[in-house]
């Protein structure tokens, strides 16, 4: 894994002797052990002493306040029946558990609970197999088609989420679609005002599109510069020996990029769990509730209908609930971490 | 030069009063939000497109005529999102004094003390002269918590060719009007009779009063959805027989797409429902795109032909924010606004396309103009349930919506008019 | 784009054309329409009259015109929404890179009791359910007196970017060879000066890719704006975006030609910035 970082921050200011000396560091590993770690690099003991502290203070101080502090505001609203009367009067009603217990007797909880997972799970692997995919396509296009596909996918990323929406929007609207138009022109029958949005899966659908084209870009631009960090002998090598692609990939480039795949699948679960915008954007949670994720959840049961402690109380579960996903995700990090 | 002096005093006795107003609040920050020189400032917000530029011109500089040295801040609101940004509004300190609010959400706000309790001050605002009809919605337990502004009904908008291309004049009764729609439909098939999208609900509101019923009933001191009673499902059943005439999607609104700018310009549509704003907008609309809309208008027709149709009478009134560092002034503003003189000019600035609070206001419509169809049907205009709940019922996702949807879509509407009352139930009783 | 133009991967595309070659390039073509296809649709959109926007078959040949763009940047106070967007996302990204690199330094190249600790602090920090917390955090502002503030808002979006800047920054560190800053400490510089002199410059697209990603997630916010600041002097250009949906329909028009200005700027960083940046952001992260 130390190759890759350091090839991509080397290679600015002083290209060729950076990455030559990362490269002739790497033990090749065609059989797909992971242990690339560099003894050689990462912290060394020198003297420290106050400094270390000093140096993360700020940045403890500053999460501490207006992170840890309103997390812990949040954790009290929801013991708290904090609906908009108590909002404006400014009252405080404790009443313990309530909040808790309504929600976890709530079969719509649960519904919703199992389907923001189903989802998350689906969209994750998706846009890390076809970002994997356009990654692995990037490094092998020529020059100009490169250019066309990356900025193809710049262009998509930096799309602002409320336009990308509004967008999808049109893109499926039953009287005004260009997909359904595009499907009529094709020759398809049944598509003069067909209802994209008809059921909550076939409107999780098009969001899941929504995502995956809003996320691959980051998968895929990220998958390419880390690729263009693997030694290319490796790859040669692996060619050589009649590897096909698909073993290649197994055996050199997953390896080798196992700490980019954790990562980044790591934070695509978080964003895709958190993802707000556009769900609820698309349709507001609808056909008849039938698109709800948690976070849409949270703001249908919570502030839409005005009962804060609720929506507080909902946001609170959900941490645990990640926590609990991802503290695997955790061990693995950590357990690197003393590698390091 | 003693018109000045006296002017002077005046004013600087009305800052005394305001000042021991100020130390009155629970909060005693600073009072107002004075700007330079001492000079204090009313912040007005109205939402977008309730009230003419000129107008609001003129109703601030008569105020501002009246209290020198006091300025009037409007400030335009959009509907989305409204609700939020009201209620974290009126929790803080500096909230704006006077304010818009929908007059089936105006209940919802009092219940919470967020609002000044104007009944004191009934003499001063011009109680007596309101419309008795628009008051409903101000009220709570007896207490006045805002004044009524204006109101709007929905009447049936349509393409006057068509209707002559199928030689059918505007009907009188249902039954006149379901003819109509039959005949406009084998003179053009391949156009809409009628352009109603499945979810507006105003519109199925109005069908049910018809049935001499509610969306919700008082029972014993709790409310209950009254979706799943016969009258309810016959009036769903005779929206599901309208509906059968348009190509409408069955899940969507009246406004997505905006059935006035996106919808109708684009041709093919015979007839829809719509406020005087949106009749406004598809002319403009149709004007931009280069063709000229000729529009004609009638109240939705009744059972029978001695009484339109119920309407749902939409509207705002204007309350004062509990908070608010200007109590007194907010009110001398208010009953400026809301009093006779600038209603009329309302009236007439809005061209009687929204009916002032009182009918000493009313603005006399042009023959075959909106604001006729509108004047006649207001008759038949009602509010919905005025409980602290109500509003609840209507946020997103709203129950009645989904009912219709439902129905359309060919579900029992018993069934489903049952499931949305459980909905209902659980939000209308809670504040 | 690359900084792998010279590798062999490359010299292969140069062979004549195979079916792999052209299947290759063919799929990649496909891609780049479907990623753009959304892109290019807004844009589009931003250029119709009104009336050719939304149609039941899509209108592709049209005459331009720029009344949407006139129209959206009509808006009042459309500068004080640049600023203030300018201000804050600024603030917000130098603030954390900052502070982020003093941490990151820190985490990455010393030995200190609690280092995992504050390790699985900034992994946790980036769980943080910010669209929820938007009502503690109105709270607290409220009681703070820290409502329609800028600077308030600013540290909003610092601490959002925190995270991930540390993060990334870190990866970028330990990636500098210690053995670069222990010859410099040994010609004479001092710790201070051997980061200035030698981790710095080393750092700069590391530094580039994370301010990315802090400048589009602050740039794009708008959860937080819209609760904490009613003012409209204090709101940022997320409002204007939805400033032409009104009562009276939407202005899908100036809609759109309001998103494309607003994608804008992080399009002309990211352009900026890709030749040396791109992929770095978790290039650097990659580390682990």
């Amino acid at each position: 894994m130390t190759v890759d970082s350091q090839g991509t921050a080397s290679a600015a200011p002083q290209d060729a002797p950076g990455r030559a000396a990362g490269k002739s560091q790497t033990p090749p590993s065609p059989s797909g052990s992971n242990e690339v770690l560099q003894p050689s690099r990462g912290r060394r003991s020198l003297p420290s002493g106050l400094l270390p502290y000093l140096l993360v203070a700020p940045a403890l101080l500053s999460m501490a306040v207006l992170l840890l502090y309103p997390l812990i505001r949040n954790v009290m609203l929801s013991f708290q029946q904090l609906n908009r009367k108590e909002f404006i009067t400014r009252e405080t009603v404790w009443i313990g558990f309530d909040n808790y217990t309504d929600l976890l007797s709530d079969s719509q909880f649960w519904t919703v609970v199992v389907r923001s997972i189903v989802f998350t799970a689906v969209n994750v692997a998706l846009i890390m197999a076809i970002g994997t995919g356009v990654g692995l396509l990037l490094n092998r296009l020529g020059k100009k088609m490169r250019l066309v596909l990356s900025l193809s996918l710049m262009l998509a990323w930096a799309m602002p989420i409320i336009a990308s929406v509004t967008v999808f929007r049109w893109l499926f609207d039953e009287q005004f679609g260009v997909v359904n138009w595009l499907m009529r022109t094709l020759g398809f029958s049944g598509y003069e005002q067909h209802n994209w949005f008809e059921t909550g899966f076939s409107t999780l659908v098009i969001i899941l599109i929504l995502l995956v084209w809003g996320s691959v870009p980051f998968v895929a631009l990220n998958m390419y510069a880390a690729l263009t960090t693997v030694g290319t002998e490796l790859y040669e090598a692996a060619k050589m020996d009649g590897a096909s692609g698909w073993r290649t990939f197994w055996s050199v480039v997953f390896p080798n990029l196992k700490s980019f795949f954790m990562i980044t699948t790591f934070l695509e679960i978080i964003w895709i769990f958190k993802a707000f915008a556009q769900v609820y954007a698309m349709n507001q949670g609808g056909p008849d509730r039938g698109s709800e994720t948690l976070p849409v959840f949270a703001y249908i049961e919570g502030v839409g209908q005005f009962h804060y402690g609720v929506a507080a109380a909902i946001s609170v579960l959900t941490i645990v609930m990640l926590i609990a996903v991802m503290s695997f995700y955790f061990r693995l990090i950590l357990k690197q971490e003393e590698e390091l | 030069m003693k018109r000045k002096l006296i002017a002077a005093i005046g004013v600087a006795g009305m800052m005394v009063s305001i000042a021991a107003c100020g130390s009155d609040s629970d909060t005693g920050k600073d009072g107002a939000k004075p700007s330079a020189g001492g000079d204090k400032s009313l912040t007005v917000w109205v939402m977008d497109g309730s009230a003419p530029d000129a107008w609001m011109a003129e109703v601030n500089k008569a105020f501002e005529a009246k209290h020198p040295g006091v300025k009037v801040k409007v400030e335009k609101q959009v509907w989305n999102g409204i609700q939020e940004k009201v209620t974290t509004a009126l929790s803080e300190d500096t909230p704006p004094d006077v304010l818009e609010l929908g007059n089936t959400q105006t209940a919802g706000y009092a219940v919470t003390g967020g609002l000044a309790d104007l009944s004191d001050d009934k003499a001063k605002l011009g109680y007596d002269a309101w419309n008795k009809g628009m008051v409903a919605s101000n009220e709570l337990d007896g207490k006045l918590y805002s004044a009524p502004w204006y109101a709007a009904s929905r009447v049936v908008i349509y393409d006057k060719a068509a209707y002559k291309k199928a030689g059918v004049t505007p009907p009188k009764t249902r039954a006149e009007w379901i003819a109509g729609l039959k005949k406009l439909k084998a003179a053009d098939p391949k156009s809409q009779a009628i352009y109603l999208p499945g979810q507006s609900w105003y519109v199925l509101a109005g069908l049910v009063w018809d049935e001499g019923s509610d969306l919700a009933v008082k029972d014993g001191d709790k409310w209950k959805g009254n979706l799943s009673s016969p009258e309810a499902v016959a009036a769903v059943n005779f929206y599901k027989e309208l509906a059968s005439y348009s190509t409408a999607p069955k899940d969507k609104d009246e406004a997505t797409p905006q059935q006035s700018t996106d919808v109708v310009p684009k041709g093919g549509v015979a007839s829809w429902i719509g406020l005087g704003w949106e009749a406004g907008g598809a002319i403009d609309a149709m004007k931009k795109a280069g063709k000229t809309a000729d529009f004609g208008y009638f109240p939705i027709p009744g059972k029978t032909a001695d009484k339109p149709g119920s309407v749902f009478l939409g509207g705002s009134n204007l309350a004062i924010a509990e908070r608010s560092q200007n109590k007194e002034l907010a009110k001398e503003w208010l009953a400026l606004a809301a009093g006779k003189e600038h209603m009329t000019t309302y009236a007439k600035a809005t061209e009687g396309g929204l009916l002032p609070n009182q009918d000493g206001a009313q603005f006399k419509p042009a023959a075959g103009s909106f604001a006729e169809a509108m004047a006649a049907s207001s008759v038949s205009g009602k509010v919905t349930p005025v409980t602290p709940g109500w509003a609840n019922v209507e946020t997103a996702p709203n129950p009645i919506k989904d009912f219709m949807t439902k129905v359309l879509k060919g579900e029992d509407a018993k069934a489903a008019g049952e499931a949305a009352d459980k909905v209902i139930n659980e939000r209308i009783n809670q504040q | 784009m690359s900084t792998t133009t010279e590798t062999p991967q490359k010299l292969r595309t140069r062979k004549p054309l195979t079916a792999g070659v052209i299947a290759k390039n063919l799929t990649a073509l496909v891609l780049a329409v479907v990623f753009v296809f959304p892109v290019y649709w807004m844009f589009s959109s931003s250029l119709k009259p009104q009336h050719e926007i939304m149609t039941k078959d899509p209108v592709f040949v049209f005459t331009p015109t720029f009344d949407n763009y006139t129209t959206a940047t009509g808006v009042d106070l459309f500068w004080t929404y640049v600023q203030n967007s300018l201000f804050v996302t600024l603030g917000a990204v130098l603030l954390a890179l900052l502070v982020a690199l003093a941490a990151s330094f820190a985490i990455a190249r010393m030995k200190f009791k609690g280092r995992k600790g504050i390790v699985l602090v900034v992994m946790l920090a980036q769980m943080a359910p910010w669209e929820v917390m938007v009502i503690a955090m109105y709270m607290i502002s409220r009681e703070n007196d820290m409502l329609n503030s800028i600077p308030m808002l600013t540290l909003i979006y610092f601490v959002m970017v925190l995270p991930f800047t540390i993060w990334t920054l870190r990866g970028f560190i330990a990636a500098v060879p210690v053995e670069l800053e222990e010859a410099a400490q040994i010609d004479g510089c001092t710790r201070g000066q051997a980061f200035r002199k030698v981790i710095f410059p080393l750092l700069a697209p590391g530094l580039m890719s994370t301010s990315l990603f802090g400048f589009i997630t602050a740039w794009n916010e708008f959860a937080m704006v819209l609760m904490l600041n009613k003012d409209r002097e204090s709101q940022t250009l997320t409002r204007w975006l939805t400033e032409f949906q009104t009562a009276f329909g939407s202005d899908w028009g100036a809609t759109m030609a309001a998103s494309t200005l607003f994608a804008l700027p992080v399009l002309i960083v990211f352009l900026f910035l890709q030749r040396k940046a791109v992929g770095g952001m978790t290039a650097g992260a990659v580390k682990g």
